[in-house]
């Protein structure tokens, strides 16, 4: 068991892929937005690398153990200590009852995941210890973690001590600008050709009014195609408006003029359009990415999205990490 | 229009947006629907999720099962072997839901976004001058005169859009701009041709007219209505809208909170699509008798 001595901002636990088959009733994946980082956590730590963990989100939270076992953080930099000395940040670090973590604010990324060895053993609701903060379902009791909650843990056998090599490891910048691959559709034929362009040769800034459903992008106007301004007036007033249909995970929603991504706990449909959206191996970056970070958007095809997907997704094995 | 060819858009490496056309009407939704249920039953390894929409549907797909191009031309297959939709008889269950029409909470709402973003004609008044009706009595009795059809889930658990089924009892609402950072639970809202039901306390932004007791999603499934699924409504069930009063609101609500309520609903019913159509047609030419 973990108790909750301060709870952080918003933290959350998360697996992977998340809560799936009930999108069509409103019910997103959810899950943590950087699969990167949550994975090697898990790893590091002896777990199946899609075992719930914690997503803390840019204030993390402070622990008791009240089991030994071992613990990994990967992610972003939160200054972790463990009573009171510094916690090691991308190896598996052996923990014993009584001890505790306490996190700080993030010094660069947003997003750091915390695993325990033998997972986190909340109930399943809907096939899915993840929790949709939003809407209240999953985690513990629905929601981010409360002080005073406990968390209850697997069974876990006896942890080999290792550590993620420097080059495996998502690259958080530092200088808070990101190149976040991205591509064209599903509904790129509603903007002008030339605003398609714009929108890959423009920086984006992340807005403050960010969460785990979207990210908020503020940059140059959008110009529109015929096809948005002569359409059914059942579609909608504005020329983003387009007669509610589903939302994509990465899909750069278009409301009105501003852009927002959708990530894990977005929306299932709506009445905007979607004219680009970022592909699964991105998402890590826009996970990471902080209010006031600058995007450009590299235009990538499927072949490229592939390519890039299975290269994480190689790299999150537990033969590429070594021994500590 | 309903398009010939479905057309498919790429979003990103694991999503295709498929368009079967652009247009709002039952005849389009209801060959949504019947798409979807066809490619759900041919269990296509790899298509993970289907969430049918208005005019359109999106297919969740593992690339690391499936690719792309093998998902157009399996959903293509199925499309080749789908029957046509115009004659299909569907099981659809009626739900009668209890509406306080013209409620203290709507109002409140309402003032509340009057006083504090924007001034604006208070709701179902707005809906009156759009719509050509006298008065309060008229907007309730066209509202509530009608079956409505449950076209699609979705943007929150439960949240559902009615299309009125009764082409007499259509109503048009325009939406608010901005949105309403908030809505009490339970809200009845109008926005373009569609009526919608809020799940729950959220942002929004349709006309709000009325407010049930009668909970759409249950995030604990705690009343038997939700032993299935924490969402009340399924794609192609119907809602009778029932006006109630404070007194009944209040009744409706105890028995919520002791969790002994149980939903209105007919359960075996069966949907002719084509005497729906025959009907349909009979009013849109005037000849009701």
């Amino acid at each position: 068991m973990i108790e909750v001595i301060k709870p952080g901002l918003e933290t959350g636990i998360q697996d992977l892929p998340g809560r799936i088959g009930f999108w069509s009733q409103g019910f997103p994946p959810s899950g943590p937005v950087d699969a990167w980082s949550f994975r090697l956590a898990n790893l590091l730590v002896g777990n199946p690398r899609d075992a719930a963990a914690l997503e803390c989100q840019f204030v993390g939270p402070t622990l008791r153990f009240s089991n030994d076992g071992a613990i990994a953080l990967t992610g972003a930099q939160m200054n972790a200590t463990l009573d009171g000395a510094p916690a090691a940040m991308w190896e598996t670090v052996p923990v014993r009852a009584g001890q505790i973590l306490a996190m700080g604010a993030a010094t660069n990324g947003a997003r750091t995941y915390f695993a325990f060895s033998g997972g986190i053993d909340t109930p399943l609701v809907l096939g899915s210890r993840s929790t949709f903060h939003m809407a209240g379902v999953g985690g513990i009791e629905g929601y981010a973690l409360k002080v005073g909650q406990s968390i209850p843990l697997g069974s876990a056998s006896e942890v080999t001590p290792l550590r993620v090599p420097v080059e495996l490891r998502p690259a958080i910048t530092e200088t808070r600008s990101w190149e976040v691959e991205c591509m064209v559709g599903p509904n790129d034929d509603w903007l002008d050709p030339a605003s398609v362009d714009t929108f890959f040769s423009s920086e984006w800034a992340v807005q403050a009014r960010s969460n785990r459903t979207g990210v908020r992008l503020t940059g140059p106007e959008f110009v529109f195609s015929s096809k948005a301004h002569e359409k059914r007036p059942e579609h909608g007033n504005d020329p983003a408006n387009i007669l509610s249909h589903g939302y994509p995970l990465g899909g750069i929603n278009l409301a009105g003029q501003t852009p927002i991504i959708l990530i894990n706990d977005a929306p299932s449909s709506g009445g905007f359009i979607n004219p680009f959206t970022v592909p699964a191996a991105a998402f890590w970056k826009v996970g990471q990415a902080r209010p006031g970070d600058k995007l450009h958007f590299t235009r990538v095809d499927l072949d490229g999205a592939d390519k890039f997907r299975r290269k994480i997704d190689a790299i999150c094995s537990a033969e590429n990490l070594v021994a500590l | 229009m309903i398009y010939d060819e479905p057309r498919f858009h790429i979003a990103g490496d694991r999503f295709i947006e498929v368009e079967l056309g652009d247009e709002m009407s039952f005849d389009l939704n209801i060959a949504v629907h019947a798409f979807v249920g066809a490619i759900e039953e041919a269990q296509i390894d790899g298509v993970v999720e289907l969430i049918a929409e208005l005019a359109s549907f999106q297919i969740s797909y593992d690339p690391e099962r499936i690719n792309y191009h093998a998902v157009v031309r399996e959903v293509l297959g199925v499309r080749a072997a789908l029957e046509d939709t115009s004659n299909i008889d569907r099981a659809s269950r009626l739900f009668y839901v209890p509406l306080f029409y013209f409620d203290p909470w709507t109002k409140e709402c309402v003032d509340d976004y009057k006083a504090t973003v924007v001034d604006k004609v208070s709701d179902p008044d707005l809906l009156c001058e759009v719509n050509d009706l006298p008065d309060r009595r008229a907007l309730m009795r066209i509202h509530s005169g009608t079956e409505y059809w449950v076209a699609s889930l979705g943007f929150w658990p439960g949240l559902c859009s009615l299309m009125p089924l009764d082409p007499r009892h259509e109503l048009r609402a325009p939406k608010y701009n901005p949105p309403r950072t908030w809505t009490p639970k339970g809200t009845i809202g109008l926005g373009g041709a569609l009526t919608s039901i809020y799940p729950d306390r959220t942002p929004g932004g349709y006309q709000i007219i009325a407010r049930t007791p009668m909970p759409i999603w249950d995030r604990e499934g705690r009343l038997p209505a939700f032993t299935e699924s924490l969402a009340l409504f399924r794609p192609g069930d119907r809602v009778r809208f029932i006006p109630i009063d404070q007194e009944e609101f209040d009744h409706i609500d105890a028995q919520v909170t002791a969790g002994t309520y149980e939903h209105p609903c007919v359960e075996h019913q069966i949907f002719s699509v084509s005497k729906y159509r025959q009907w349909r047609s009979k009013i849109v030419n005037g000849d009701t008798k």
